[in-house]
C-alpha cells in the first residue's frame, strides 16, 4: 500500500525527538450501504476510505496523527506532528523490516466488490417480503445492507511489516407494527466476517420473521413492572449484559490506570464457579473475528475469567507498558482515524449444564429477557444499564405475558456474583461496540443464564 | 492532486460518462486533541483529513459515492459506483441538483482568536485543571479523562448548475471526568464544554464544577420507587431532546417514524414550551449560512406556546409535503447522503433560575446524568427507560443524592407535562447525526422512577 523507502523515512522521522517506538497504519476500504424502505431502494451509497495514521511512544506518552494525504510530503508532515509532542534527541533507530506472511483465518469466497448491487438488492427484497407479510399489523419494514472490504498495512520501528484484509457483510431488518394507536418495533441484524456468501446462505425466513414477530409481540405487551427480580437472559445477543457489566471493565483502557473495578485483581474470585468468560478473535468467520489486530499481533483465545477466577485482561501495546503485561492481540480501531486500543472481539460466557427448561422451570417469579437491546457501562463505578427489546414475565416457572419498556440497571461486579444458573445453549450475536477507538464490529454471546436479582426499571411503577 | 483540479477532472469525466447534473461536496477537517494524566501528556493527537462526496443524475436518478483518496484512480471509482447506485434507486421522488438560493447571509462562524490559541496554552489549561481537581478535596482520587479537542472544518459545495459555496467553522471541546471515593462508594462526575471562546475557560471554575459534580453524588441512598415530579437539569433536558429530535424531521414523519405526522397546527406540548432552530447563532457550534444541499438557512419557530408550527425540511421532503425547504438538509460528512437534521435547535428559556426551580419543588427528583440514551429510548413510540443519577428534593431543598435509578416515560407525554421552563439555556455536545440541541432546565409533572 505504501513504498518501503517512504515507510522507513516516516518511522525514522517519527522517532527524531526521542520517541522509543513508531508505527504506521494505512487503510484502503471500500464500503456499500443500501437502504430499502417500503420495498423500494431509497438510498445506496458507496465509498472509499483511505488514510494513514502515525503513532509514536515515549515511555508512557503516546502521540497519534492521521491524514488522508498519503503523498511523501503528507506522511512526513504527519510524522513530524507526531514527534512534536516529545522533546529529546533520537535514541532508537528503526529495525530492518521482516515481512510477515499471514495465513488468513477467515476465508472469503465471494468478494462484495465483485457482486452486482442489484444482487444485493435481491436479498434485501426477499427479507422485506418475509418481514412485511409476517402479519397484518406490520406497518413498515426497513432493510439495511452493509458490506466492506478493508485492506490494512501495518509497519513499526521494531521491524514489523504486515498486511491484512477484512471483509464483512451485515443485513439489518427493522419492522414496525401498529394497532392503529400504538407503534412498536423489532429488529435483527446478523453479520459475519464473510463476503456475499453470507447473504446467500442466510436464513432470511428466520431473521426477517423474528424482526416482525418482536414488533407484533410488543404491540400486545404490558408496561414492565419495576423492582428487583430474578432475570433469565436468553442466549446469543443476551451476552451484551456481560459485554457491558464485565467485558469493558477488563479492557486495558481502564485497567491500566487502576480505574476499573477489575484493576489489580488477577487471581481473585470475581464470579461464581460456574462462570467462564472468554474473548476469542479466532472464531471462524464470526462478525467480531480478525486474523491480526490493528497493531499486527495475531488474535487469540483469551480466557478472562475461568471458573470464577479472574485470569487476564485485554491488552494493547501501549497499555502493556503501564501494566507490565504482554499484549493479547486485542488492539483495535474503527479506522485510521483512531489510535488503536484494547477492545473486545467475540466475547462470550462458556456453556454450562442446565437446559433452558430447567432454568425457566426453577424460576417462580421474574423477568425473561428474550432479546436484548444495547447498553452502556461506567467502568470506574461498574454501573451499567441496558434495554430489553423483547421481555416476558415468568410466573410459576412458565413464560407468561409479554412486557415492554424494561431497562436493567446494576453494578457489573455485583451482578457477576449473582449468576446462579448457566445453560447449555451457547450462541453468538453481532453488534457494534463504541468506545475510545471508535465503533467496531464485535460479537457478544452466552447460553441462557439466570441472575438471581437485578433492578428492573419499567413504566408500570412499583410492584 | 489538489481538490480544484480533481473537481474539474471529475466533472469533465462525468459529463462524458453520461451524467446530466453533478455535485461535489468537499470537506477538510483539522483537529488537535490532548489528554493529561498525572501531570503528563498521556495522549496527543492531530489530524488533517479531507474527502469528496460526488452525486450526479444518471438517467433521471441520483447516484452517490465518496472517496478520501483525491487522486486520478478515484474518478472511475466514483463515476461507476454512483451510476450503479442510481440504477438501483426506486425512490418515487426524484432528487435534483440545486441551482442555489437567491441570497445568502455572510455571517462568519469561524473564530480566528480560537485558531491562534497555541498548543502549549491548550496543554497548560489541562494541566491546571487536573492539578486543581486533585487538590480540590481529599476524596478526589483522580481523573478518568482530562482532555480537549479543537477542530476546524471547511465545507465546499460545487455543482454543474453553477453553485459554488464555501464556509469555515471551528470549536473546542473540553471533556473532564473526575473520580471520587468515600466510605466504600466510588462515583464519577463529568464536565463537558464546547466553545469558540478559549478565554472563557477558567480552570478554577471548571475544576470546581467537575469535582463537585462527582462529590455531590457521594453518600447516595435509595428512595422508594414510584412516580415523582422530575427536574431535568439543563444539560440532561438537552440530552433527552437530542435523542428525540429526529421526531421533528419531515423525513421521519413521512416514513411513519414520528408521531408528529399531520400534527402541524396542533398542540403537541404545554403552553410554556417554545422550540426554535436558529442556524445563525453567532456562537453556535452548528451555525451555518447554507445547509447540506446549498439552501440558504434562516431561523425557524418549530413550536410556539405548545403548538407545532413547522417540521424540519430539506428540498426533497418539502416537495413531498407541498411546502418550502426550511434549510435543514444535512450531511453528517462527505460520507453521508442528504438527510434532515437541526442546526442549533433549542427550547427557548423563560424566567426562573435553576435554584428557583429547585425551591419551587415540594418533593421530587433532579436528574443530573442520563445513560443508555442510544438503547433505552424508542424514537418511534416515544417511550424511554433510561439509567439516571441525581438528587432527592423535599420542601424546595436538595436532601441527598440517589443511587443509580431509571426514569421511564414517553417523550410526547413529557412535552405536554412541562410545568416550568428555566432561564439557564445550555447546549449539549453535538453528534454527527443530531446537530446542536439546547435546553434550559425543565420541570416535569411526573416520571416513573425506579431506584437500585
Amino acid at each position: 500500500m505504501l513504498e518501503k523507502s517512504i515507510v522507513e523515512e516516516v518511522l525514522g522521522l517519527a522517532l527524531s525527538s526521542g520517541g522509543d517506538f513508531s508505527e504506521i497504519f494505512a487503510e484502503d476500504r471500500r464500503t456499500n450501504n443500501i437502504t430499502l424502505e417500503s420495498g423500494r431502494v431509497e438510498k445506496s451509497l458507496s465509498g472509499r476510505d483511505f488514510g494513514v495514521g502515525v503513532r509514536v511512544f515515549k515511555g508512557f506518552t503516546s502521540t497519534y496523527t492521521y491524514t488522508t494525504d498519503s503523498s511523501r510530503e503528507g506522511l512526513l508532515k504527519a510524522a513530524r506532528n507526531a514527534a512534536e509532542a516529545m522533546s529529546g534527541s533520537p535514541s532508537v533507530r528503526p529495525q530492518p523490516f521482516a515481512a510477515e506472511p499471514i495465513s488468513p483465518l477467515h476465508a472469503i469466497r465471494w468478494y462484495p466488490t465483485q457482486v452486482a448491487k442489484s444482487d444485493k438488492v435481491g436479498v434485501m427484497k426477499q427479507a422485506y417480503e418475509i418481514a412485511k407479510n409476517y402479519h397484518a399489523a406490520i406497518q413498515q419494514v426497513m432493510v439495511y445492507y452493509f458490506d466492506e472490504e478493508q485492506n490494512v498495512f501495518i509497519a513499526n520501528s521494531e521491524g514489523k511489516w504486515i498486511e491484512d484484509q477484512r471483509v464483512r457483510s451485515r443485513l439489518m431488518i427493522h419492522s414496525t407494527a401498529t394497532d392503529g394507536h400504538k407503534v412498536e418495533s423489532g429488529s435483527y441484524g446478523p453479520g459475519a466476517h464473510k463476503g456475499f456468501e453470507f447473504m446467500k446462505h442466510l436464513d432470511l425466513r428466520h431473521y426477517a420473521g423474528e424482526a416482525s414477530r418482536i414488533a407484533v409481540t410488543m404491540l400486545g405487551a404490558a408496561p414492565c413492572p419495576s423492582g428487583k427480580f430474578p432475570v433469565v437472559i436468553d442466549n446469543e445477543f443476551g451476552g451484551v449484559i456481560f459485554h457491558e457489566a464485565c467485558g469493558h471493565g477488563l479492557e486495558a483502557t481502564s485497567v491500566a490506570k487502576h480505574n476499573s473495578v477489575f484493576s489489580d485483581r488477577i487471581g481473585e474470585k470475581v464470579a461464581p464457579d460456574l462462570v467462564t468468560y472468554i474473548d476469542d478473535g479466532t472464531l471462524q468467520n464470526e462478525w467480531g473475528s480478525i486474523t491480526i489486530d490493528d497493531e499486527g499481533e495475531k488474535t487469540r483465545r483469551n480466557v478472562l475469567i475461568e471458573q470464577g477466577i479472574l485470569k487476564g485482561y485485554l491488552i494493547d501495546r501501549f497499555n502493556s507498558r503501564r501494566m507490565g503485561m504482554a499484549p493479547t492481540g486485542s488492539s483495535r480501531r474503527q479506522s485510521y482515524r483512531f489510535a488503536p486500543t484494547s477492545r473486545m472481539t467475540n466475547t462470550f460466557i462458556a456453556p454450562g449444564e442446565s437446559t433452558p427448561e430447567e432454568i425457566l422451570g426453577s424460576t417462580e417469579y421474574g423477568i425473561y429477557a428474550k432479546y436484548m437491546g444495547g447498553g452502556q457501562v461506567n467502568t470506574t463505578t461498574g454501573d451499567y444499564n441496558f434495554a430489553v427489546k423483547e421481555g416476558y414475565l415468568i410466573e410459576n416457572g412458565k413464560i407468561g405475558a409479554p412486557i415492554k419498556g424494561a431497562t436493567l440497571i446494576g453494578n457489573g461486579p455485583k451482578t457477576l456474583q449473582l449468576v446462579d444458573m448457566i445453560g447449555n445453549n451457547l450462541a453468538h450475536g453481532a453488534g457494534m461496540c463504541g468506545s475510545l477507538s471508535g465503533s467496531i464490529p464485535v460479537n457478544v454471546g452466552q447460553p441462557m443464564l439466570r441472575v438471581s436479582e437485578m433492578t428492573v426499571g419499567g413504566t408500570k411503577g412499583d410492584e | 492532486m489538489n481538490v480544484e483540479s480533481f473537481s474539474h477532472k471529475l466533472l469533465e469525466a462525468g459529463k462524458r460518462f453520461g451524467y446530466a447534473d453533478m455535485e461535489l461536496y468537499y470537506e477538510r477537517v483539522k483537529t488537535f486533541g490532548c489528554q493529561i494524566f498525572q501531570s503528563e501528556i498521556d495522549k496527543y493527537e492531530s489530524s488533517e483529513v479531507s474527502g469528496v462526496s460526488f452525486r450526479g443524475v444518471f438517467e433521471g436518478k441520483m447516484g452517490y459515492a465518496f472517496t478520501e483518496k483525491i487522486a486520478e484512480d478515484s474518478i472511475p471509482f466514483l463515476l461507476e459506483n454512483a451510476k450503479e447506485n442510481a440504477q438501483i434507486i426506486e425512490d418515487e421522488e426524484a432528487e435534483d441538483i440545486f441551482s442555489g438560493s437567491e441570497r445568502y447571509r455572510e455571517q462568519t462562524y469561524y473564530s480566528s482568536e480560537l485558531q491562534q490559541v497555541s498548543i502549549q496554552d491548550q496543554v497548560r489549561l489541562l494541566l491546571d485543571i487536573e492539578r486543581l481537581i486533585l487538590a480540590y478535596d481529599a476524596r478526589v482520587t483522580g481523573t478518568n479523562r482530562c482532555m480537549l479537542e479543537s477542530s476546524e472544518k471547511e465545507r465546499t459545495i460545487l455543482n454543474s448548475k453553477g453553485l459554488d459555496l464555501k464556509d469555515l467553522q471551528n470549536s473546542l471541546t473540553l471533556y473532564i471526568s473526575v473520580i471520587v471515593k468515600s466510605e466504600g462508594q466510588t462515583k464519577t462526575g463529568t464536565y463537558i464544554k464546547i466553545t469558540k471562546d478559549f478565554h472563557s475557560l477558567h480552570p478554577e471554575d471548571i475544576a470546581r464544577q467537575a469535582a463537585e459534580e462527582a462529590l455531590r453524588q457521594l453518600g447516595s441512598r435509595s428512595i422508594r420507587s414510584r412516580a415523582y415530579p422530575v427536574l431535568l437539569r439543563n444539560d440532561m433536558a438537552a440530552a433527552l431532546i437530542q435523542t428525540f429530535s429526529p421526531v421533528f424531521s419531515a423525513e421521519n414523519t413521512q416514513r411513519g417514524h414520528s408521531l408528529l405526522r399531520d400534527k402541524v397546527g396542533a398542540s403537541i406540548g404545554a403552553s410554556a414550551l417554545n422550540i426554535v432552530d436558529d442556524p445563525n447563532l453567532p456562537d453556535g457550534v452548528c451555525s451555518r449560512n447554507f445547509d447540506g444541499e446549498g439552501f440558504a438557512t434562516q431561523r425557524l419557530q418549530i413550536v410556539e406556546n405548545g403548538t407545532l408550527l413547522s417540521l424540519l425540511h430539506n428540498r426533497k421532503t418539502a416537495k413531498k409535503d407541498n411546502t418550502e425547504s426550511t434549510g435543514h438538509a444535512h450531511k453528517s460528512s462527505y460520507k453521508g447522503s442528504v438527510t434532515v437534521a437541526p442546526s442549533n435547535l433549542y427550547v427557548e428559556p423563560a424566567d426562573k433560575s435553576y435554584e428557583e426551580l429547585v425551591s419551587s419543588m415540594d418533593e421530587g427528583v433532579i436528574i443530573t446524568h442520563l445513560a443508555g440514551l442510544h438503547s433505552g429510548a424508542n424514537t418511534i413510540s416515544g417511550n424511554f427507560s433510561l439509567a439516571a443519577r441525581g438528587y432527592y428534593v423535599e420542601k424546595g431543598q436538595i436532601q441527598f443524592p440517589v443511587n443509580q435509578m431509571t426514569i421511564a416515560g414517553n417523550f410526547y407525554d413529557v412535552l405536554h407535562s412541562i410545568q416550568d421552563v428555566g432561564s439557564d439555556l445550555e447546549f449539549s455536545h453535538p453528534t454527527a447525526a443530531s446537530g446542536c440541541i439546547g435546553s434550559p432546565s425543565l420541570l416535569i409533572k411526573e416520571l416513573s422512577v425506579t431506584v437500585e
